[in-house]
């Protein structure tokens, strides 16, 4: 009993546990960058060469714009499709849950980049607007990638959804609640904080996988740099150094998207802990 | 106040209650026990419609509940209940718990809600543990405060379905003794539980359950020294051991 209260106590310490992550923050950005020293010196290039950047710049900001633009659409969209789906795939009617087990099956078993070749060339003939421009084409892949990663979503909130005993469904029940009710205030906040961990995975994916979206010609930042790293060695005075460069410029910003996200969900995750339900620490 | 009439319910083809037909008077505390599977709990909620009986009919307090046009919300505010795993909403604090009801279904004012929670805990021996969660709970603490929390819906009666049976021995003690005051101060309860001494001191009848259908009701003496049935027997000496 005497540790049990002990554990509490530490936990009841907010103001710790959030130092802590601001520690972690510090350590990991000096980390990365010891790092990213120590490998430009082994492999001799330089992350600030002025000739370089002179050149590639543009690209670079272009291809951050639109990558951001693409997420933009895609994580709320995914987020809300995944979320009603998962609902309806609990449904005990079979006429809702089936139709969304077959959606999800549909498009887990698929490549995400065949998905995104597929909705470039026949999203934009079925809309028939075959010729309305190259931007359509851009968007519908994005939304196929939305409704992609809304598949796998669903099957993140399914289980939240399900990790919620039936019992205290029952007990909203017997206070006299009515069903939406018992979803607004008892189902959704337990199933939501259970989604969290596995949702900062699907959304660190999400943002990456967006780099597909340059198989059709999209000029995001994979694809820009693509473009780029192709015609700048028909230019006079290329390095071969800017592969390391470049690739490793285009790293840093994938990873400083993921690394945002993913902060974001773990600091909701500190707001929704729950005391005595913390997990196994090793 | 309660009054079942020939009740009949089936899970598929199981014919779960056989004709079930029950009158609980105001401030009566009935005990119900019977072997498992034998449908109290189905009985029990039959009564606030978490389970709806196919055949017969269900009053409160003189309100025929089991209709297709009735309000069921309103029948369940009626009674109030307690189950054998406490159900407590694990992301809320005990008090959160008990309030949650009176402001989402009764629409009382966060104060107000509080003030009765805050009472409602005290009353149950818990006002120390407002606002600890569930899982820095005992059993017997969290029974307590799923009973706090069904109080304040002011229910015109109550039903335990096996309010003691998950609980280690050393915290039943505390869970009965909120439920002898309750029935003391004058409460309509329904309680399904083998607790002996407790239905020997609250209870004036005691219903014995089996195969769906009520066997045998007398008064506890009666039950558990000179049962009429041969299967009351049977099941008497085996939870009097």
């Amino acid at each position: 009993m005497a540790t049990a209260e002990a554990s509490v106590a530490d936990v009841r310490g907010h103001p710790v546990v959030r130092r802590a992550s601001l520690i972690r923050v510090i350590e990991a950005v000096i980390g990365a960058s010891i790092f990213l020293v120590l490998l430009q010196i082994l492999l001799n290039f330089s992350l600030l060469d002025p000739e370089f950047w002179r050149r590639y710049g543009g690209s670079f900001e272009t291809g951050i714009g639109t990558t951001l633009r693409f997420v933009g659409i895609i994580l709320p969209l995914s987020a809300v499709l995944g979320f009603f789906l998962g609902w309806l795939r609990i449904s005990r009617f079979r006429t809702l849950s089936w139709p969304v087990a077959v959606y999800v099956d549909f498009f887990r078993g698929i490549p995400p980049i065949v998905i995104v070749i597929y909705a470039s060339i026949f999203g934009a003939a079925l809309l028939q607007v075959r010729f309305a421009g190259k931007d359509l084409a851009w968007n519908v892949a994005a939304l196929a990638l939305a409704f992609h990663s809304a598949a796998y979503q669903s099957e993140i909130f399914r289980a939240g959804f399900q990790s919620v005993p039936r019992g205290q469904i029952e007990a909203a029940q017997a206070l006299g609640m009515r069903p939406t009710q018992t979803m607004y205030n008892v189902v959704l906040p337990q199933a939501l904080r259970l989604s969290l961990p596995p949702l900062g995975n699907e959304f660190a994916v999400v943002i990456k996988d967006t780099s597909l979206l340059a198989a059709i010609g999209t000029l995001d930042l994979f694809g820009v740099s693509q473009d780029f790293i192709q015609a700048v060695f028909l230019q006079p005075g290329a390095s071969v150094y800017w592969l390391l460069t470049m690739w490793t410029a285009v790293a840093l910003v994938y990873f400083a998207m993921t690394t945002a996200v993913t902060q974001v969900l773990l600091f909701l995750e500190r707001k929704f802990h729950v005391r005595g339900l913390e997990g196994v620490s090793v | 106040m309660i009054r079942v009439e020939d009740v009949h319910k089936y899970f598929g083809t199981l014919h779960v209650l056989r004709g079930i037909t029950l009158d609980v008077s105001k401030g009566e505390a009935l005990v119900i026990i019977g072997p498992s599977g034998s449908g109290k709990s189905t009985l029990l909620r039959c009564i606030n419609l978490l389970v709806e009986p196919d055949a017969g009919r269900v009053f409160i307090d003189g309100v025929h509940v089991n209709r297709h046009d009735i309000n069921r919300e309103w029948v369940r505010q009626q009674v109030g209940m307690v189950f054998q795993s406490f159900n407590l909403f694990t992301h809320l604090t005990a008090l959160e718990n008990v309030m949650l009801g009176p402001i989402r279904v009764k629409g009382v004012s966060r104060e107000q809600a509080e003030d009765k929670a805050k009472q409602l805990l005290a009353r149950v021996g818990l006002a120390a543990k407002a606002n600890a969660y569930p899982a820095e709970l005992s059993g017997g603490q969290q029974q307590r405060v799923a009973i706090a929390r069904a109080l304040a819906m002011d229910p015109k009666a109550m039903l335990f379905d096996e309010p003691t049976s998950a609980l280690d021995p050393e915290y039943i003690r505390e869970v009965l003794d909120v439920m002898t005051a309750l029935a003391r101060e004058g409460m309509t309860m329904i309680v399904v539980t083998h607790e002996m001494g407790f239905a020997s001191n609250v209870a004036r009848r005691i219903v014995f359950m089996d195969g769906g259908v009520i066997l045998e009701e007398g008064h506890p003496q009666e039950i558990f020294e000179h049962p009429k049935q041969e299967r009351t027997r049977a099941f008497v000496s085996k939870i009097l051991r």
